[in-house]
């Protein structure tokens, strides 16, 4: 295994987030070596060096990063997965939405999920809306689940997941949510229908155009598998489908600041997150 | 062009959202006589979303007059502005660079460094006549980006002219860069013109010893090794990734020949006193270099057990480094009671 100086890691990571917007800190040394040991030994490449030299200078179209990410991310989906941003929209973006809809009369909120794949994320975000916003059922309130993947939209359609999928949903919302069938769990009627999957190619710009007065932009992990220009155009249509006060997430490693400099970063608590102003 | 006439009035109209889309659409109508009403809207628009989306449509139209006009503004005041200029010249990759070089001639000293900015992104014949230049120029801050990133570049042609530049160097930040350089593609004169300018590690000042080790890590041979080792006792905790990585290095090189007896206790301060976890698992990584001996072996498997995750797997990757009979079962009575999921992994479970 190459051994990393402190110095290589952190030009790793730099590189890392400057191309692939994941943030990986000095815990992760073990990970990224391993997952770098494995690149160095397909490409025979011995010195740790040469390998942070071909992926500075030496990979114009970015081939080589894309294999190393696809090595230190993961393709697996399930509810409530980044329970930590998650409670950043339960408790503080949804609840300052909904009173800002309130105080203006609304009674309409529009939340797009962006490459839902098998729909984990767009079901724990109707369960979280029923949680934080009883009153959600009187709204016209809708999670547009969006995926390229007419098979993966059928399965959303089908609302209907293995233990894995389900493993991490607290006890009390899955109990109140969903609903157990021998082995699989089936979100109940009531959440499934906040839910409206449908077909879309992020990179299709004319489709893109057609999403409009979104109050939330859910489109975590997805991104990094994208080029960096592809990757722009995505975030600046993110930003023209949100109205103004709406929010953008991204994977909670992955940054938007480095994508464009529409957002601006906003901080609840803890939380970093992104606004259209 | 009709279409682009029509994007063209949409760019100056009042819907945000509006202005965006014709700024990519005029972009994908790849029509040089769409840039200089792009060009003038920048100088306007309030928006950064619609500015951010002008410069991706700079980017699409190959056109000299996206090129050109992405070097006019380099001198703007507004930072993100250049930064989005240099963003686009980079992606125009060769054929910008007639247009950089011109500019380089005959620009100010502030262009002549943006124009540099793009240049690290950018291989083509013509870049090295205009780093030549570049490593001749009055302004210092020129010569520093130049060296920077003909190091970043392993510019490997460029060696002896930057060992010059470090023999006769005055501004401090110039010598940080050129040792700097050199430890990307240094060679045995490169080390021994280091050596010539700063002959006594133990001596130098603390902002050219980091660059310096890394130099050294790089270039050094086993006879370094000793001497980097020495300095873990004599230099501030601060210095110690600098000196721990240079070690490292030295050792990769020269697994054989590169050791210090004397390295132990100062080894074993670093992991027992509470540096920051990542020095710290340097540290036991290298006293992997001696793990062949009792006492030093006793220590790694005793840092099995430590609270920091990153000591442990640490200690694992160096105890396998020089396997001694029985390790396999301390491995696994370890696995036993380890939580954490990594650390299995290392463990082999």
């Amino acid at each position: 295994m190459p051994d990393l100086s402190v110095e290589q890691f952190q030009s790793l990571s730099h590189q890392i987030y400057q191309k692939l917007g994941l943030h990986f800190d000095e815990k992760k040394i073990y990970f990224l070596k391993t997952r770098v040991a494995k690149r160095m030994a397909v490409l025979g490449i011995d010195d740790a060096r040469e390998y942070l030299f071909k992926l500075n200078y030496a990979d114009p179209q970015g081939l080589e990063m894309q294999a190393l990410a696809n090595l230190v991310t993961t393709n697996e989906t399930y509810m409530f997965r980044e329970y930590d941003q998650l409670q950043a929209f339960a408790n503080c973006c949804l609840p300052e939405v909904l009173s800002a809809k309130q105080a203006r009369g609304e009674r309409s909120l529009r939340i797009w999920s962006a490459g839902c794949s098998s729909g984990e994320e767009p079901y724990t975000l109707a369960m979280i809306l029923q949680d934080v916003f009883p009153q959600a059922q009187s709204w016209d309130c809708a999670i547009v689940a969006t995926d390229i993947d007419e098979n993966m939209l059928a399965r959303v359609a089908a609302a209907r997941y293995g233990a894995r999928s389900v493993g991490d949903v607290p006890d009390e919302y899955r109990r109140k949510y969903l609903i157990e069938d021998g082995d699989e769990w089936v979100v109940r009627r009531r959440t499934a229908d906040l839910v409206q999957p449908r077909h879309l190619n992020l990179h299709d710009r004319m489709a893109m155009r057609s999403m409009r007065g979104f109050d939330f932009v859910f489109c975590r992990n997805v991104l990094i598998y994208f080029d960096d220009a592809s990757r722009k155009a995505v975030v600046d249509h993110f930003y023209s489908a949100l109205n103004p006060g709406g929010y953008v997430f991204l994977g909670h490693s992955e940054s938007i600041g480095r994508v464009t400099t529409a957002f601006k970063l906003k901080r609840f608590e803890t939380h970093l997150v992104y606004v259209k102003e | 062009m009709s279409s682009l006439n029509q994007y063209l009035e949409k760019l100056d109209g009042p819907d945000e959202a509006e202005r965006i889309y014709a700024a990519e659409d005029i972009g994908y109508c790849n029509a040089p006589e769409g840039v200089p009403p792009l060009l003038q809207r920048l100088g306007q628009e309030p928006s950064r979303a619609v500015r951010d989306a002008i410069f991706q449509a700079l980017i699409r139209i190959e056109a000299d007059a996206s090129i050109e006009g992405s070097i006019r503004l380099l001198a703007s005041e507004d930072p993100q502005i250049r930064n989005q200029a240099v963003d686009v010249l980079r992606h125009k990759g060769a054929r910008s660079v007639p247009f950089l070089d011109a500019a380089m001639r005959n620009g100010g000293k502030d262009m002549r460094k943006f124009l540099l900015d793009v240049l690290i992104g950018v291989q083509a014949s013509g870049v090295e006549a205009i780093y030549e230049a570049a490593l001749s120029d009055p302004d210092e801050n020129v010569v520093i980006t130049a060296v920077e990133n003909l190091g970043r570049t392993r510019a490997t042609q460029f060696r002896r002219r930057i060992e010059d530049l470090l023999l006769t160097g005055q501004h401090p930040m110039l010598v940080g860069v050129c040792l700097e350089a050199l430890a990307g593609i240094g060679d045995e004169l490169s080390l021994a013109a280091i050596r010539r300018r700063f002959p006594d590690l133990a001596a130098m000042p603390d902002f050219f010893l980091a660059p310096c080790l890394k130099a050294i890590g790089a270039l050094g041979a086993a006879a370094e090794f000793a001497e980097v080792a020495g300095l873990l006792a004599v230099r501030g905790p601060h210095l110690r990734p600098a000196i721990l990585g240079a070690l490292v290095a030295i050792h990769q090189r020269h697994p054989a020949e590169a050791r210090s007896e004397d390295l132990l206790p100062a080894l074993r301060a670093v992991v027992d006193d509470g540096d920051p976890p990542l020095c710290r698992y340097q540290a036991v990584r290298a006293l992997g270099f001696l793990s062949a001996r009792a006492d030093v072996y006793r220590f790694l498997v005793s840092c099995l057990s430590s609270p920091e995750r990153l000591v442990r797997l640490g200690a694992i990757e160096s105890l396998r480094g020089t396997p001694q009979a029985g390790l396999q079962d301390v491995l696994t009575a370890r696995a036993m009671e380890e939580t954490d999921e990594e650390v299995l992994q290392a463990l082999g479970c």
